[in-house]
């Protein structure tokens, strides 16, 4: 309760509203101290009646007596008081925003001596004030004012209040010299108060703009023109020459009353607020309004409860099956409501059910935002997590996929099936890792051992290449789509190698390998056959010794040597040329353990195999074309896993730094499309994708899962069968990625078996050149 | 048509006991009704106050028994929003007249029903247009009071101007008046000085030099104006007041 409002209009109205207050008031605890203590009803008496108004007013007043007292913890409640910032008016003209009038004082025609006076109670230091300059004296000069400037409007003009302008205010305009001589008699000046003397009505100015409060700092204080001048002198300049005028008048005509933006601006101006606005009335108190009767409130729950029914209606229809009639009804709610959770839920579901992930993922996420505790949501959205992650992992984006799964996980910390994938994913790129350094090992031991008749091995391997270059062009079609095979996986192979933080690294080892792979062909003592392959990809490169074409003969030969020696060129050579899959040292191990793995799945990729096993003494990419070939007859994505697999392969290999793989370069080189030494090895990996052998359990526990059981893949269940479709082929890839890995591992010991399958994979080639 | 319950109870149970005739108390609530939905659907004073004119004009050349006074009102929201450009979906006027018969009602489902009651609406507004004969456009008395406060601010005493809410008040006083048929009777110039007046008066603030002055301020604003007409407002405003305490 303010205290002085209530003391001034006690002042005013007198003892009779102190005892009406009294009466009214008295349930109010506020009222009771304040009365108390303003009980001086005799204390501030209006001064005695001097004027008759007085006397009628007071009559009059009883009947605003008893109102003020009806309404005094209204009225004089705190909260009442303006905010508006009284300070904050620069002197804008704002002509067209309101109408701006010349001062009250002149229209009520108070006499000059009143005016003086309120002048001197009213001006404070910081006004500014606008006066020409009356005279100039060595000491500063005097001005006479004509009115204020910062956005008071007073009429002063005939008043003839002088003020002083002291030499040490006003600020030089020359080096030297005298400040005064830019000066002149008449000039208009404006400047800011400095000093009051009230009783004498002495005024001090001064020139600089450190006289003046902060908001206003900004004015420009000194000579102004008449321009310059504020609008409400103008206009009273204007009124002085008419006085007829009246206010109303002047009022109407002005531009800015006609301004339809002018009550908001006013209001701004004086400070009352039109969102909380003030009322007298009891029942319209704004604190008595409820937020959910407000018409936004209201339509919002509304929206959400018609919406509601638009999803239901969704769902149903999404429960037979008709999903397109259930995606309208989703969109219908959504327009409806833009926000609704359970739409947004349904819609999602509805995505991830068509394979549409990423729009999944963006749905359930938009639900989570706005309701961050939907057990559904969050359920969906592990799952579309996992499973976009799984796609991603099988796109060889291993980082991407990890990020999907951590997101699930930290959506939810017991989604089981995030954690394995992660686990899953971790430890495949651990054992990668662990299977390139071995290779890097093995390599370090060969390079100690010897050499020495590698120059002749070039050669016959060379030849070898030629040979099977030949062949391999006359091979299936699948050779052009293996070259193209060839040079995606290697770009591949080198991508996923950035995506492990080894680019340079894979850079070179890509520019490499695009050479590697022939000159490795030409080399390379492990097998390649695929440098016909190499042939039809690449430009031969002109001076290397590179340029051998890797023939069966040469693969053959390599393969009777068992030499493993070779298999360190090659692998020298690989580990330059390209990052090759750890798997691919795995194959000659994987055939040994290859076949036992089951692998329902990949049945009809075991006959493929066995087709693709014909091009085993060619490059990989040949065996990745036949594999490719086989993965599209029997499943879609296989090949794509396999690519994958082979990409990630690479990758894995390509993180070393030197791997010397030795075995792991076999198998690597088989697997990897640069790698034509290895190309028998990538059909041995075809194959054990194909036996679907997971090797590597520990690292691809949840795909090795996946893998073995197509049926067991028991996420997203929610989402029907469309998904379903896709787990397989997820288990696929991580099949064959795990028959890769666990290639690596069991290199060493096979060589034979190795050997024997090329021949194998010779003959059959020859077969299907027929076919 | 809803037929809401206050309405029509309200005056005819009421004994002619007092002053306010009856017909005055169901306009008064049905004016507290509007000036209430007002705050709800975010309206700015002037559509607020255009609203009210046209509910007190329309009963003015009709009486009560021929229409439903909630539904008018309604229909003079939402053209009134249609004259001051704020506005308003018939959607939101529903969903929030609604609320304020059925405070724990649930929102209105998109029935039949929804949509009648939209189409009553529309319709009285073309009622209550011809019956206006399409004058619905009026001059409000915000504008002049919020020049007039403007000139007095600036010769008032600034400190004595910041710690009193003079324009708050008065802002308060004109919005209440809207209860009342005012607008009706008086100019718009006179009403905005008598609002300024009594908000002086509630605070007790002396307009400076006002007894030196040639012509007093109230006189300035408004040349007609004389001191009768200034008291009558203030004393019809402060009996709308009196309708609030007895009516809940």
């Amino acid at each position: 309760m303010d205290r002085d409002l209530l003391r001034q209009s006690l002042n005013c109205h007198g003892s009779s509203l102190l005892s009406l207050l009294r009466s009214e008031q008295q349930d109010n605890p506020h009222f009771r101290s304040l009365l108390g203590s303003a009980a001086e009803p005799t204390r501030g008496p209006p001064p005695p009646q001097p004027l008759q108004g007085r006397k009628e007013k007071r009559v009059d007043n009883i009947e605003i007596q008893k109102f003020i007292s009806k309404k005094a913890d209204l009225l004089f409640a705190l909260s009442w008081k303006s905010d508006a910032p009284a300070t904050s008016e620069i002197n804008e003209d704002s002509e067209d925003h309101y109408a701006v009038m010349p001062p009250l004082e002149q229209f009520m025609e108070i006499p000059s001596m009143d005016r003086r006076e309120l002048f001197f109670r009213d001006i404070e230091r910081g006004d500014i004030v606008i006066g020409r300059i009356s005279s100039i004296r060595e000491f500063g000069f005097f001005m006479v004012l004509i009115c204020l400037g910062s956005g008071i409007m007073r009429d002063i003009a005939h008043l003839e209040i002088t003020a002083l302008c002291p030499l040490r205010d006003v600020p030089s305009h020359s080096n030297h010299g005298d400040p005064l001589s830019y000066y002149q008699t008449g000039d208009i000046i404006r400047a800011g108060i400095k000093d009051i003397d009230r009783y004498h009505e002495k005024l001090a100015v001064s020139l600089y703009s450190s006289s003046l409060p902060p908001h206003l700092s900004g004015i420009k204080l000194g000579v102004i023109s008449s321009e310059e001048l504020p609008l409400y002198y103008r206009r009273s300049v204007e009124l002085n020459s008419n006085s007829l005028e009246s206010y109303e008048n002047i009022m109407q005509s002005s531009l800015g009353f006609v301004n339809p933006g002018v009550v908001e601006f006013l209001l701004e101006k004086l400070g009352i607020d039109e969102s909380n606005p003030p009322s007298l009335m009891r029942g319209l108190q704004s604190k008595n309004f409820s937020e959910d009767d407000f018409a936004s409130a209201l339509r919002k729950k509304q929206s959400a409860s018609w919406a509601l029914k638009c999803v239901k209606i969704g769902v149903d229809y999404f429960k037979v099956g008709r999903h397109v009639d259930a995606m309208n009804e989703y969109n219908k709610a959504l327009e409806i409501d833009k926000q609704n959770v359970e739409a947004l839920v349904a819609r999602g579901a509805l995505y991830a059910t068509k394979g549409s992930l990423n729009k999944a993922i963006e749905d359930f996420e938009l639900a989570l935002e706005n309701c961050p505790n939907h057990r559904n949501a969050r359920k969906y959205l592990c799952q579309t997590l996992v499973e976009r992650g799984g796609q991603l992992e099988e796109e060889e984006k291993f980082l991407n996929a990890e990020s999907y799964y951590k997101k699930a996980l930290t959506l939810d910390e017991t989604f089981k099936d995030a954690e394995d994938a992660l686990q899953k994913l971790h430890k495949y790129m651990q054992k990668s890792l662990e299977l390139r350094e071995k290779q890097a090992e093995k390599e370090e031991k060969q390079k100690t051992k010897k050499i020495e008749t590698s120059a002749e091995k070039l050669r016959k391997l060379l030849k070898e290449e030629k040979r099977l270059k030949k062949k391999r062009r006359k091979s299936t079609s699948s050779s052009s789509s293996v070259s193209s095979a060839d040079e995606s996986v290697s770009s591949s192979s080198s991508s996923s190698s950035s995506g492990h933080k080894r680019h340079k690294k894979h850079k070179r080892n890509r520019s490499e390998s695009s050479r590697s792979s022939r000159r490795h062909s030409s080399s390379a003592s492990s097998s390649q056959i695929d440098q016909n392959r190499k042939d039809e990809c690449y430009p031969v490169p002109a001076n290397t010794s590179a340029s051998f074409l890797n023939h069966k003969q040469e693969v053959e030969k390599l393969l009777g040597k068992q030499d493993r020696l070779q298999y360190e060129k090659t692998q020298i050579k690989e580990k330059d040329r390209c990052p090759l899959s750890s798997s691919s040292l795995e194959i000659p191990d994987d055939f040994g353990g290859r076949s036992e793995d089951p692998r329902d799945f990949y049945n009809s990729c075991r006959t493929q195999a066995g087709s693709s096993k014909t091009e085993k003494p060619y490059k990989s990419e040949r065996h990745f074309s036949s594999r490719r070939n086989s993965s599209e007859s029997f499943c879609r994505n296989s090949e794509d896993k396999i690519y994958g697999y082979r990409r990630f392969e690479k990758d894995i290999e390509g993180r070393k730094e030197h791997y010397r793989r030795w075995e792991p370069g076999s198998v690597r080189h088989s697997t990897s499309p640069a790698s034509s030494d290895y190309s028998w090895k990538s059909v041995e990996k075809y194959k054990k994708y194909t036996h679907s052998g997971p090797r590597d359990f520990s690292r691809h526990e949840q795909r090795y899962r996946l893998n073995t059981n197509q049926g067991e893949y028991e996420r997203e269940d929610n989402y029907g069968e469309d998904i379903k479709t896709e787990v397989p082929e997820e288990d696929a890839l991580s099949s064959k990625e795990h028959s890769e890995s666990s290639v690596k591992k069991n290199l060493p010991q096979n060589l034979l078996n190795i050997f024997n399958q090329i021949a194998e994979f010779e003959k059959e080639k020859g077969n299907k050149s027929k076919n | 048509m809803e037929s809401p319950e206050g309405g029509g109870g309200g005056p005819a149970a009421r004994g002619p006991e007092g002053q306010p005739a009856p017909e005055a108390r169901v306009h008064f609530r049905v004016a507290r009704f509007i000036m209430e939905a007002g705050v709800k659907l975010g309206m700015r004073s002037i559509p607020i106050a255009t609203a009210c004119t046209i509910y007190h004009k329309f009963f003015c050349e009709t009486n009560l028994d021929a229409y439903d006074p909630y539904l008018i009102a309604m229909s003079s929201i939402y053209l009134a929003g249609k004259v001051e450009e704020q506005h308003l979906r018939t959607r939101d006027i529903i969903n929030v007249s609604n609320r304020y018969f059925n405070p724990s009602g649930e929102p209105l489902e998109l029935d039949s029903r929804f949509w009648e009651l939209r189409d009553s609406i529309v319709q009285c507004e073309l009622l209550m247009l011809r019956v206006l004969r399409f004058q619905v456009s009026f001059q409000h008395p915000h504008k002049y009071l919020l020049h007039y406060l403007v000139s007095l601010k600036n010769w008032l005493n600034r400190h004595s101007w910041q710690r009193t809410p003079v324009a708050v008040t008065a802002w308060a006083l004109l919005r209440d008046s809207y209860h009342g048929g005012l607008c009706l009777r008086f100019q718009a110039q006179h009403i905005a000085v008598a609002v300024l007046y009594l908000a002086l008066q509630v605070y007790g603030v002396e307009v400076p030099a006002e007894v030196e002055a040639e012509k007093p301020w109230w006189q300035v604003f408004s040349d007609d104006l004389t001191k009768p007409i200034i008291d009558n407002i203030v004393s019809d405003l402060i009996q709308i007041y009196t309708m609030d305490t007895e009516i809940p």
